[in-house]
């Protein structure tokens, strides 16, 4: 078959459900990168914990443990869903307080759904789902660029049961998605909130965002009781009326997708001695990331070798950055005995030394 | 919750980049690019009246 003649849907026997032809708008929607770590205790604020590309959003309610669990649907081929365990309870909310998750879509990743045009395009939501409560819970996509929103819910029927959910969205044929690296859409998963995100009229059409519509639908108040929990895997946003199935991708391609938002650095990096005691870390960034990243210290001590195989370890880890697009200089200060112009490579660190972070 | 902000100067040259220091004392380096959502949390902390610490590279 010449290229030009593949259909856009792949080349598997049942083509409108089958092969990888990166369909699905969510990344990371198995749940298998996640490169901060496994499991984050003690959450009470906004923040990217475990699992790569979604972010835990929370004001004042409850304390929570965001994991990544090997609790999965059985028989669908999942091996990872993101957990939410409320570890202390607040079943009476302040009407400001809110707690949910976000999953951004980049906004040139849209530009085929053809928004803003009378051609604008349908859009599946499908996940997996499980709780220990039962009761509905409220879905939205807010589109960034046009302020809009669009709303939907889920029922979650029996407790301790992993069920999948499917969700349609219309297309917006008057706000057009700007085609660039800012936020295209904003998925929501609410799972509790005060009075201000309930209580208004949702609507499966897109509007003006009103916060009353945002949780309007939600029944369940996740945070009212320690130990409660839900799970998530299998997000996959597509277009058309219909879920497909899951498009599963191999573990390097979801990492390399995963890595245009964040990345861990570690060994293998060269640093160049500036004094007996300090030194400068290059970081060149192989691919681009979206934007011009952050970059957090993590550990506290470094570790580098000379060519003689000789060992350097500064006690305090990375103390400057200087950041662009394509790379960066790390400063690092409390070695002892280096040599003055000489190249040095990290080496045999327990962990990676730093993330770096261009997430939406 | 956001502690301390910082201006980061190299060779008495403003590198375009912050420190953000944390109240739980977590440091994140943020560069200077309103697509950086740190640095959106930067411009926010200080639209909320706090003030970046800024020793104009006299280090």
């Amino acid at each position: 078959m010449a290229l030009s003649t593949i259909p856009f849907s792949g080349l598997g026997a049942d083509a409108s459900n089958q092969g990888v032809n990166f369909r699905n708008l969510i990344i990371n929607g198995d749940m298998s990168i996640a490169q901060r770590g496994t499991s984050s205790t003690g959450i009470t604020s906004n923040g990217y914990y475990t699992v790569d590309r979604f972010q835990t959003i929370i004001s004042s309610l409850g304390t929570w443990t965001n994991s990544q669990s090997t609790d999965v649907p059985t028989g669908q081929g999942f091996s990872n869903s993101l957990k939410m365990e409320c570890t202390t309870a607040d079943a009476s909310p302040s009407a400001g307080d809110n707690l949910l998750l976000y999953h951004y879509v980049e906004a040139q990743n849209c530009q085929h759904l053809k928004f803003g045009t009378s051609n604008a395009e349908s859009l599946t939501l499908s996940f997996w789902v499980k709780s220990n409560k039962t009761g509905t819970l409220t879905q939205n996509i807010r589109q960034i660029d046009g302020g809009k929103f669009i709303n939907n819910s889920y029922t979650i029927n029996s407790a301790n049961t992993w069920e999948k959910k499917t969700l349609n969205f219309v297309g917006n044929t008057a706000d057009v998605i700007d085609n660039d690296n800012g936020a295209g859409f904003q998925i929501e998963w609410w799972l509790d909130s005060g009075s201000n995100f309930r209580g208004g009229t949702p609507s499966s059409s897109w509007h003006t965002q009103n916060n009353l519509d945002r949780n309007a639908d939600g029944t369940i108040s996740l945070a009212d009781t320690v130990g409660n929990t839900w799970y998530i895997t299998g997000v996959q946003l597509e277009v058309g009326t219909s879920a497909s199935d899951f498009e599963f991708l191999p573990y390097d391609v979801n990492l390399q997708r995963c890595e245009r938002y964040t990345r861990r650095l570690g060994d293998g990096l060269w640093g160049k001695a500036s004094s007996t005691t300090n030194m400068i870390i290059q970081c060149p960034f192989f691919s681009p990331m979206r934007a011009t990243p952050s970059i957090s210290a993590i550990t506290s001590a470094i570790k580098t070798s000379d060519v003689t195989a000789a060992d350097y370890t500064s006690s305090t880890g990375i103390t400057s950055a200087n950041i662009n697009a394509y790379g960066a200089r790390l400063g690092c200060i409390n070695f002892s005995g280096l040599t003055s112009a000489n190249m040095y490579i990290l080496y045999d660190n327990s962990s990676y030394i730093a993330l770096i972070d261009a997430e939406l | 919750m956001i502690q301390t902000v910082e201006k980061l100067y190299e060779n008495s040259q403003f590198t375009n980049t912050y420190k953000i220091v944390y109240t739980d004392n977590s440091e994140v380096f943020v560069p200077h690019d309103t697509a950086n959502r740190h640095y959106q949390e930067i411009l926010e902390w200080v639209a909320e009246g706090n003030t970046i610490t800024d020793n104009g590279g006299g280090e």
